[in-house]
């Protein structure tokens, strides 16, 4: 097995430690991180989506994947970043304001990475104003609102309102997490809402027009 | 006004047929008919349609789900997600478990951990008025204790659901709904006039004494339910930075409180609380376990749908709040049940498969499985190899069980702990859910530890206080990794220390001010802002 084939194996089974070392390995061994990027954590995460929209998979073992691939990336993006390489489009998420619950939607954003979106993270607590300021600043195609407790919900209302009516460049917006509905997302105007991080990837891929 | 709609209803107990008021144009759903038919449905997640407590099973006729969908018989449905077509022969049949008049199973059992004196905190005039209440406010269940002032004995007890359950199910739901115009009245009427005020009236005429000789009231309970208690607005505590509008203790009175049975002038003192989500219930437990006088590092956790933890550490008193979720209230679980007659409490493999079942007595055969006897099979299922470290069932293990016991849906497994029984299936999306619960708890008390540069090693004593506590066989929960890394040993099993603490507020004079030191000394650790926090969650996801 090669390196590459080594660390996407890793990487799907959540081993943080080997994926370190065999990103590690990779580099060493002369691989260009744009193609372990393509052709390990691509497929690993496409592999773990997929497994988990399958019932194959379940949170917890999603959560330990997303773990070694943020392990894979802490080494890589540096590198990434300076070779010029930047993915063909661009996300931000970010949890609304009132709300500090972040595990689904770094877990939402790790996926994404993986589907080779660059991706913004605006941390929790986010007020309405900054997603706009930050859709200014990095001209995403996708958003992304995440929300965990019923009482952040009209939070994410008010967040959808507020860039619609910014005048910003136009963007789609996703919306998720578990108090969340697809009814709810059609409610307010969003373009797509998704109930997991694997479907919440074809999702993106559909709203931005990769698919 | 139209006709009402005749329906047949299959209850666990018979069958009857049920006049249910014609709704057309107000929006009321069938499980908002038969709560006023008198048959309330367990709707224990506020009718939003998402938990399973109001599942019922259409066994003939239509029905017209809210969103616009249609469901023929046979289907189940979501009692509070539409109504019944009209039209003849229309038949449901109603579950046990969905039925919200089960009786709680009480706690009203605690330890004491220090000594008391009998010198009561209200004015006590023998024979005149000489009784007092102790009262604890859960969000589930409520306890009212009739208390002889003159010896400090608790006479008579009587508990029962919080009402406001029908109207939501955990404490951010009904936050949520007391910003509602006129919801927050409909709450504190809940509380106040259809859950105190019968508790009281009940230990009264049961111990024979004249509501009259009332003299005074300590309550403990959540910061949201006594913000509700006294139709404070709670919907600032329901968003970040989840600031309370009062913490501190409060004397009020009976009729502050909107109390008809006792003299209105009957002192009712409100316990202090630490924060949002370390309540009053919390300081009552760190008073009546002793934590807040232990000279070696201890703890008290409470473990409900929030995980409430205290340690002390050489004189340092750290608290914080952590989520478990329903879980373990048998929420969003396939055959999850809270403890109530009929529920599996335990489940004992003693070597082998299957597993002996312990049940709750009360009830004609199984109704499901409650969070103790889930514990039970994590700890266990792991043991055997039953379980993966992941928490996925082991397709060779489960390929050796009896046919009846397996279960499969697509490609995910069941094991069906009794092979007559459906109602004790267990499936890996159910593990999935308790795994992300236990990992909350296991998170949040070992977050808190590394705070204080402590290992669970180290800790004298974990006070394990409140009603699934009491249920709990310890060595499993340390087994399953719900208290990580302790030993049998450490573990206090202390019950319903809210009720013990608001008890010895009542009796003993001196024992409130100790509250409000405590409560004031207590420095709240968030666990978002704790940077380990999510890698340490992760983590204990996993069966050890
Ligand atoms: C872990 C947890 C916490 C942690 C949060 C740590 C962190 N950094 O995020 C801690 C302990 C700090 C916490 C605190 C609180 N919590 Co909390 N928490 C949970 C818990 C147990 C798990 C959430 C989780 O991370 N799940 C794992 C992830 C992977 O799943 P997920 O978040 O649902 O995300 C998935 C999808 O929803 C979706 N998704 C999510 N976001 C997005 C975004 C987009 C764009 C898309 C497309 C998809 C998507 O994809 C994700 C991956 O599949 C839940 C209960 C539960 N079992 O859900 C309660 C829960 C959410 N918490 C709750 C509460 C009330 C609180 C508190 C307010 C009170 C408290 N102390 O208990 C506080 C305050 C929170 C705050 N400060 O904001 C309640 C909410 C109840 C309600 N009716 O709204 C819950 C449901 C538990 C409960 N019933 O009591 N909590």
């Amino acid at each position: 097995m090669t390196t590459l084939e080594q660390l996407s194996q890793a990487v799907a089974a959540g081993k943080s430690k080997d994926a370190k070392a065999l990103t590690q390995r990779a580099l060493d061994e002369g691989v260009k991180p744009g193609r372990l990027v393509d052709e390990a954590l691509v497929p690993a995460m496409a592999a773990v989506g997929e497994r988990f929209k399958n019932n194959e998979i379940f949170v917890p073992e999603m959560l330990v994947a997303a773990r070694a691939m943020k392990e894979a990336m802490n080494l890589l993006e540096p590198r990434l970043l300076a070779a010029g390489i930047t993915p063909k489009y661009t996300a931000l998420i970010g949890t609304v304001q009132g709300d500090l619950h972040d595990i689904g939607k770094n877990l939402v954003a790790v996926m994404w990475r993986g589907a080779n979106f660059r991706v913004v993270d605006l941390g929790t607590n986010v007020p309405p104003a900054k997603f706009v300021a930050a859709i200014n600043e990095h001209r995403p195609q996708l958003i992304g609102l995440s929300a965990l407790l019923t009482t952040t919900m009209p939070a994410m209302v008010e967040t959808v309102r507020t860039i619609r009516a910014s005048g910003c460049p136009a963007v789609k917006i996703m919306v998720g997490g578990a108090p969340i509905s697809q009814q709810f997302a059609e409610e307010i105007g969003a373009d797509g809402y998704a109930s997991d991080a694997g479907s919440a990837v074809d999702r993106a891929r559909e709203l931005v027009g990769a698919i | 006004m139209s006709r009402p709609q005749s329906i047949h209803v299959q209850w666990p107990d018979g069958a009857s047929t049920l006049a249910l008021r014609a709704v057309h144009h107000d929006g009321a759903t069938l499980a908002d008919q038969l709560a006023e038919a008198g048959r309330p449905l367990n709707t224990r997640c506020g009718r939003h349609g998402r938990c399973a407590g109001c599942t019922v099973e259409l066994v003939a006729g239509r029905f017209l789900g809210r969103d616009g969908t249609e469901h023929a018989a046979p289907a189940e449905i979501k009692a509070c997600q539409g109504r019944l077509a009209p039209g003849a022969d229309t038949t449901i049949a109603v579950p046990a478990r969905s039925l919200a008049t089960h009786r709680p199973q009480v706690v009203t059992t605690f330890k004491v951990g220090v000594p008391a004196a009998t010198e009561p905190l209200v004015p006590v005039v023998p024979g005149e008025s000489d009784h007092g209440l102790a009262i604890d406010i859960g969000t589930t269940t409520v306890v009212v204790s009739l208390v002889d002032l003159r010896s400090g004995n608790i006479v008579r007890e009587e508990a029962s659901f919080n009402r406001q359950i029908e109207l939501g199910d955990d404490v951010v739901t009904r936050i949520q709904l007391a910003g509602v115009p006129d919801k927050l009245d409909v709450l504190r009427d809940a509380i106040v006039g259809r859950t105190l005020a019968p508790l009281i009236a009940g230990v009264c005429a049961g111990a024979a004494i004249a509501p009259e000789r009332l003299a005074g009231a300590t309550v403990a309970g959540n910061t949201t339910m006594l913000h509700l208690l006294t139709g404070t607005d709670p919907t600032p505590m329901g968003v970040a930075p989840f600031c309370a509008a009062f913490l501190e203790h409060r004397q009020l009175t009976a009729a502050n409180i909107g109390l008809s049975t006792p003299p209105p002038a009957m002192p009712v003192h409100l316990l202090p609380g630490i924060s949002a989500y370390v309540g009053a219930d919390l300081v009552a437990g760190c008073v009546c376990t002793g934590l807040n006088h232990c000279a070696e590092p201890s703890l008290l956790v409470d473990i409900g749908t929030n995980g409430e933890i205290l340690l002390m550490h050489r004189g340092r008193l750290l608290a914080t709040a952590t989520a478990a979720g329903p879980a373990f209230e048998g929420g969003r679980l396939a055959r999850g049940t809270r403890a109530v007659a009929g529920a599996v409490a335990h489940v004992r493999f003693d070597g082998e498969f299957p597993p002996a079942l312990d049940l709750i007595p009360g009830a004609n055969g199984i109704v499901g499985l409650c969070g103790s006897a889930y514990v039970d099979f994590l700890a266990q299922g792991r043991r055997i190899s039953l379980l993966e470290p992941t928490g996925r069932i082991s397709p060779s293990a489960w390929q050796t069980l009896p046919a009846v016991h397996r279960h499969h849906r697509d490609i995910t497994r069941g094991v069906r702990l009794n092979a007559q029984n459906d109602a004790t299936l267990v499936t890996e999306a159910d593990v999935a859910h308790l795994l992300q619960a236990k990992a909350a708890i296991a998170a949040g008390i070992v977050t808190l530890l590394r705070r204080a540069g402590l290992a669970p090693a180290d800790i004298r004593t974990l006070y394990l206080a409140g009603g699934f506590g009491l249920h709990l066989d310890v060595a499993h929960a340390i087994e399953s990794g719900l208290l990580p890394g302790f030993r049998p040993e450490q573990i206090d099993v202390v019950g319903n220390t809210a009720l013990g603490g608001a008890w010895l507020a009542l009796i003993d004079r001196t024992v409130l001010p100790e509250m409000i030191a405590a409560s004031t000394a207590a420095e709240v650790v968030e666990l978002n802002l704790e940077p380990g926090f999510e890698d340490t969650f992760i983590d204990h996801l996993a069966l050890p």
